[in-house]
């Protein structure tokens, strides 16, 4: 007999003998620690844009593999194909205007009164990220990750690390974030220097070549038990980006102080280029963001309520508030259907603009990016979830999305009000995921 | 004004020395449905969209980086 055979023989023993002694029974021990095992999720999607503007088909997994010890590694890889066009800056003409596009490499046409769309969008993008999960002590957890994803002129490298505690019973848990990460893009033709001319086809002396940016993410947060059925969390959230921040692809009008209307020019003899002036944009090389987020979830009858809220702020002057209110309903032991709304608004850029006046001293930044003008989103969806005979879960969710932007009256010149108007959207969202274990 | 507030604080009060369940109270915390993130690859899959379009990011989680679109 081994020394351990011993030991647990005479534990065993000393058990009964206590167990007889206090009259009681030998309570099965309590296990809580997970049971190693492989979670899989996967998930295919279709993101798209009314008007043939971005198409995206995605197939994402995330695999998590538990440990015992509440250890747990997580791997995801998702891969995108992106077609379509997307607004390129320009504005709205009564007659056809030439770009020379982004590539240097050719010129196209967007026809009169028409919004001009960069339709060269196509791209592969494949990300994976991994991250370690570890317990420190009792009430710690260590957090680790590492992420990273290529596109055809985009490189992303970033790692995370996050500490969290326990406290009160294990009603509230304090943590603390870290994330960094280092990109850097490359764009056929190289990135343009900010605030120089669209120039003619294979003219390509204003370009930078490969350019890089750095983001700095930290997040604190407390999440705190309220009730049996009720939980929260609140998160403060800092971001700073450095470097080029700039979007390569996105120009802005040089247009007329008086009528609005874009300059017009004529390509050197010889030569395919423009029709009219146009600039590239150009934006800050910091921003710092600062946002606060407020979840709750609440437990009605096996119905759950999950409601959020985001405000942000940065130093471009954009303030955001995001709402978002999804509520799961049980149609019997083994069929959801949850709903879900979103809204979202934003105020814009301090230096977003639809065009420079020609003659007036270059400002020092402008785009004409939608994303950095001043709009308002709606987010509607339902998705219906079962499990399946095996006991794997699967959901399909169908949602829309839509943008209504506007751009205040005091940035339009001339004949810009009524023709100039911000480039809406309206996109449909699918996703299937199915998840299964190991 | 006043006793508004006061009423608030005390409700505030009553609501914190009552916070928090025993470990045995857990059931309804515990489950699948009622994690902060119930579907990880869906939040992922909005996250990723909408920084793609719009100026935001982030607040949930990290924010930042990731993506050429933005």
């Amino acid at each position: 007999m081994s020394k351990n055979t011993n030991q647990k023989s005479i534990s065993a023993t000393l058990a009964t003998a206590t167990c007889a002694l206090l009259g009681g029974t030998i309570a099965a021990p309590v296990d809580a620690q997970e049971e190693p095992a492989w979670d899989f999720n996967t998930s295919l999607l279709y993101y798209g844009e009314d008007n043939d503007r971005v198409q995206d088909a995605s197939i994402s997994m995330l695999a998590r593999r538990t440990f015992y010890d509440d250890r747990a590694l997580t791997m995801g890889l998702t891969i995108d194909a992106l077609t379509g066009a997307t607004p390129n800056g320009g504005i709205k003409q009564n007659t056809p205007q030439t770009f020379t596009r982004p590539s240097g490499n050719d010129v196209f046409t967007t026809p009169a009164n028409t919004l001009p769309l960069d339709d060269t969008f196509r791209d592969t993008r494949v990300a994976v990220n991994a991250s370690w999960q570890q317990p420190l002590g009792r009430l710690y957890t260590f957090n680790v990750g590492a992420s990273a994803s290529k596109e055809y002129d985009y490189l992303h490298l970033g790692a995370n690390a996050k500490i969290s505690r326990d406290f009160n019973k294990r009603n509230t848990t304090v943590s603390a974030g870290l994330a960094f990460a280092a990109d850097s893009i490359d764009p056929e033709g190289g990135a343009p220097t900010p605030l120089t001319p669209m120039l003619d086809v294979d003219d390509l002396s204003n370009r930078l070549g490969e350019q890089d940016k750095d983001i700095v993410d930290l997040v604190f947060g407390v999440t705190q038990v309220i009730s049996r059925n009720l939980v929260v969390q609140a998160n403060y959230s800092f971001s700073d980006s450095s470097g080029y921040l700039n979007d390569p692809f996105k120009i802005v009008a040089v247009v007329d102080g008086v009528t609005g209307d874009v300059i017009p020019r004529t390509p050197p003899s010889g030569d395919v280029g423009p029709s009219h002036e146009y600039i590239f944009e150009s934006r800050p090389d910091t921003r710092t963001k600062h946002s606060l987020y407020g979840q709750a979830k609440y437990y009605m009858a096996g119905k759950v309520l999950d409601a959020s809220y985001r405000y942000m702020t940065d130093d471009w002057d954009i303030d955001s508030h995001t709402v978002d209110l999804r509520y799961r309903w049980p149609i019997n032991d083994k069929h959801y259907l949850e709903p879900h709304l979103r809204f979202y608004t934003q105020t814009t850029a301090d230096f977003y603009r639809v065009g420079v006046v020609d003659g007036d001293p270059l400002p020092s930044h402008a785009t004409h990016d939608y994303r950095l003008g001043e709009f308002d989103a709606i987010t509607a969806g339902l998705k219906y979830g079962w499990e399946t005979r095996n006991g794997n879960e699967m959901s399909v969710r169908l949602e829309v999305y839509q943008q209504r932007g506007s751009i205040p009256a005091d940035r339009l010149i001339g004949n810009q009000v009524g023709l100039v108007q911000y480039p809406d959207l309206d996109a449909v969202i699918f996703q299937y995921s199915y998840r299964f274990g190991r | 004004m006043k006793k508004l507030i006061a009423v608030g604080l005390l409700a505030l009060c009553a609501g914190c020395s009552s916070m928090g369940v025993e470990p045995w109270d857990r059931d309804v915390l515990a489950k699948a449905e009622m994690q902060l993130t119930t579907d990880a690859l869906e939040a992922a899959t909005d996250d990723h969209i909408y920084f793609s379009k719009e100026a935001s990011s982030g607040g949930r989680g990290f924010g930042g980086g990731g993506c050429g679109c933005n």
